[in-house]
């Protein structure tokens, strides 16, 4: 069985997962134009732009061979609990034979949840399967933990581009890894990698940190979202996203009775703009500009896909929250209609009122 | 006390019990004008640019009442009426948008939560909280008043269900019309009918849909709508379905959609949906893709706040048109 899976963020991890059940892994490449060509010929022309890019790199991944797909349903009320129905008629209709494993959340279906879990299992012992899950969620916390010192140092790299170039090597050590001593030598590796770009001293009072907040895949997926890390980055800005993937696996497969995780906090503070969860992360979104603010972050970039509905509704409130709380807030919609240049201008533009601001402050 | 209502989005959906509610409570009720430039072009400064033309009118309305002498607007806040279903995040965050985008509205707003099992929303406003503690109102006539609105709300969905558009079995509900005056839309000379799928905010608000139920009645086509049919009609349609969409009225659309397919008496479908709708974009595709299967036409007509008549006056033509020759083909057996 030939299986692949929406490309979103360190595809390394899911890749790895699949890999240690035995199964023939196919990677979608990453999203390119052609994947967005594809995606936007073949979708509804006002579907969200997660599902166009998704829609594109599974043609991508059918072409290469893939058989089956793996993905995450939803129950709403945003719309990408519905993506696979859709997917999958279109794909159809297109003459792809092509099976989907779809999760929806396991509190809702067990019986089918653990269906799923059979099909991939398959001859693998429950100790394998155990033992498998957890190497990758220490492997996705590792990476987690390196990207984030990555978003930092790449703002005060003397040689420029060099931080990218170490992440993507670490991400190709931390594929070669695949036991729990390769996955130590992988993150040993990986620090030391990142010790050794020669960084400038910046006055910890001149530093400029920026915070993304959004709809997860926009925020997650670099190559759709123009690497806006990269971008802020290479302006000399520190990052920090809302979204990494072993928050999200906390948060999702915690019991709500027991959780207690650093989303829930997040929740918390957004509490006050959006009394009830609407779906997507449009919650979150405003309880995060809350929280950046409360960490003294010196700005927020707002990512949503052009039409998201939940995003939709936090964009209304964020100019409220900018003028309550202070914090500047840039919303990009991001959809196939890429103009780089003029998101380009917009965050520089951005980055110069901070540092105006800034210096105002100080003197 | 006057309490404004907003005529756009369930207006045309709920607006009897809504009314009926209030009023039994002894205050006084203030709708806005239908839809008009004017009130688009207020919601339009007023949200931000992407949002779908719904939105924007609804929001325009607030806006009118605002200038209007009344005490509390009446914005609910729609969060299921099925369970383990949702409303669009748009409709569910509504009251939030408003709040934090007009200026000291908060106070003036009426934000109940609605969450029940059916579409007859009786049930959730039978909690004396649910107006947090803006409105004072005793428990007995609060019972009175929730059983009296029911009731009306109820009739008005049967006569709904014969054939009469919302506006005309709201009328006919209240006594104002009588039956006879009123055509169902189901029962023109000409014998032709359409499905029409759409919400009730886009289909029954004239400026939006540019009057298309008037302009297919002028045709002297039949038409057919989601709430004329009954609820078991719509639940066989879904039965079937691994997974349905989890928007209550986008799923009884896409099941009225199913049901119009097979339904021997409908000769086509027209989707009317709003630029930007997240929830159409989905099903406008699914029924699009299954038209070939049912071998009936299928057209959909996208509307914004930019109106421009003539090419929907054109484009409806056309399609009935083709209907017609169709049938007469299918007729003379070619």
């Amino acid at each position: 069985m030939k299986v692949s899976f929406p490309y979103m963020g360190t595809t390394v991890v899911y890749k790895k997962l699949l890999e240690l059940l035995g199964h023939e892994v196919i990677v979608p490449p990453k999203p390119s134009q052609r994947t967005i060509n594809l995606g936007v010929k073949y979708s509804p022309e006002f579907a969200c732009f997660p599902l166009k890019v998704i829609m594109g790199s599974y043609i991508e991944a059918i072409e290469k061979g893939a058989e089956v797909i793996i993905t995450s349903g939803g129950h709403g009320p945003c719309r990408a609990g519905f993506y696979e129905k859709v997917h999958s008629k279109i794909l159809q209709a297109e003459n792809h034979d092509v099976e989907f494993i779809v999760f929806d959340s396991m509190f809702r279906n067990f019986k089918g949840f653990f269906r799923n879990i059979y099909r991939i299992k398959q001859n693998n012992s429950w100790y394998k399967v155990s033992q498998s899950l957890l190497f990758v969620y220490n492997m996705i916390k590792k990476l987690d933990i390196l990207e984030k010192e990555v978003e930092t140092i790449r703002a005060y790299e003397i040689r420029k581009g060099e931080t990218t170039r170490a992440w993507e090597k670490i991400q190709d050590l931390f594929d070669k890894a695949s036991t729990k001593k390769e996955l130590e030598g992988a993150f040993n590796k990986g620090t030391q990698l990142l010790r050794e770009i020669k960084q400038e001293k910046v006055h910890d009072s001149n530093k400029i940190r920026i915070g993304i907040v959004g709809e997860i895949y926009v925020v997650m997926e670099a190559s759709i979202n123009m690497k806006i890390e990269e971008i802020l980055g290479s302006l000399g800005a520190e990052v920090e996203r809302s979204q990494y993937l072993s928050q999200w696996i906390n948060y999702n497969v915690t019991p709500k009775f027991i959780n207690r995780t650093h989303e829930m906090e997040i929740l918390k503070k957004g509490e006050k703009y959006i009394p009830i969860p609407i779906g997507g992360h449009a919650k979150q979104t405003v309880g995060h500009i809350v929280d950046f603010n409360e960490r003294g972050f010196d700005g927020v970039i707002h990512l949503m896909p052009f039409a998201c509905l939940p995003e939709l509704v936090s964009q209304s409130i964020i100019p409220k929250i900018t003028e309550e709380l202070g914090i500047p807030v840039l919303t990009l919609a991001i959809d196939e209609q890429a103009g780089t240049a003029n998101s380009l201008t917009r965050i520089e533009a951005f980055l110069d009122l901070i540092q105006g601001k800034k210096s105002k402050k100080i003197s | 006390m006057k309490i404004g209502i907003p005529q756009s989005l369930l207006y045309e959906y709920y607006y009897l019990f809504w009314k009926t509610y209030f009023e039994e409570l002894g205050f006084e009720v203030v709708t806005t004008p239908p839809t008009t430039k004017g009130i688009i072009d207020k919601g339009v400064k007023l949200s931000v640019p992407e949002i779908c033309v719904p939105i924007k009118v609804y929001i325009g309305h607030v806006a009118t009442l605002l200038e209007e002498d009344v005490d509390y607007i009446f914005v609910p806040r729609f969060v299921s009426i099925k369970k383990g279903q949702f409303f669009c995040p748009k409709f569910m965050g509504l009251p939030d948008m408003l709040r934090y985008s007009i200026e000291g509205i908060e106070e003036k707003l009426l934000m109940p939560s609605i969450s029940t099992k059916s579409d007859n929303i009786a049930e959730a406003f039978k909690d004396p909280k649910l107006f947090q503690g803006k409105l004072n109102i005793g428990m007995k006539d609060n019972k009175r008043a929730v059983e009296k609105a029911e009731k009306i709300w109820l009739d008005f969905r049967t006569n709904s269900k014969k054939g009469y558009s919302c506006k005309e079995a709201a009328e006919i509900t209240v006594g104002n019309v009588g039956k006879e005056e009123c055509v169902p839309l189901n029962k023109e000379e000409v014998n032709l009918t359409i499905g029409l799928i759409g919400y009730v905010y886009n289909v029954y608000d004239a400026f939006i849909s540019m009057d298309i139920v008037n302009k297919l009645r002028n045709m002297g086509v039949s038409i057919k709508t989601f709430e004329m049919l009954e609820d078991d009609e719509i639940n066989k349609e879904l039965k079937d379905m691994s997974k349905t969409l989890f928007w209550t009225f986008s799923d009884k659309l896409l099941a009225a959609g199913y049901h119009f397919y097979k339904n021997e008496e409908v000769d086509g479908l027209i989707h009317v949906t709003a630029f930007g709708c997240g929830p159409d974009s989905m099903l406008g595709k699914l029924l699009e893709l299954d038209s070939p299967l049912y071998n009936k036409p299928f057209m959909t007509v996208r509307i914004d706040e930019h109106s421009g008549e003539n090419h929907l006056q054109t484009r409806i033509e056309a399609f009935v048109d083709m209907l017609k020759r169709k049938k007469i083909n299918v007729q003379r057996g070619a």
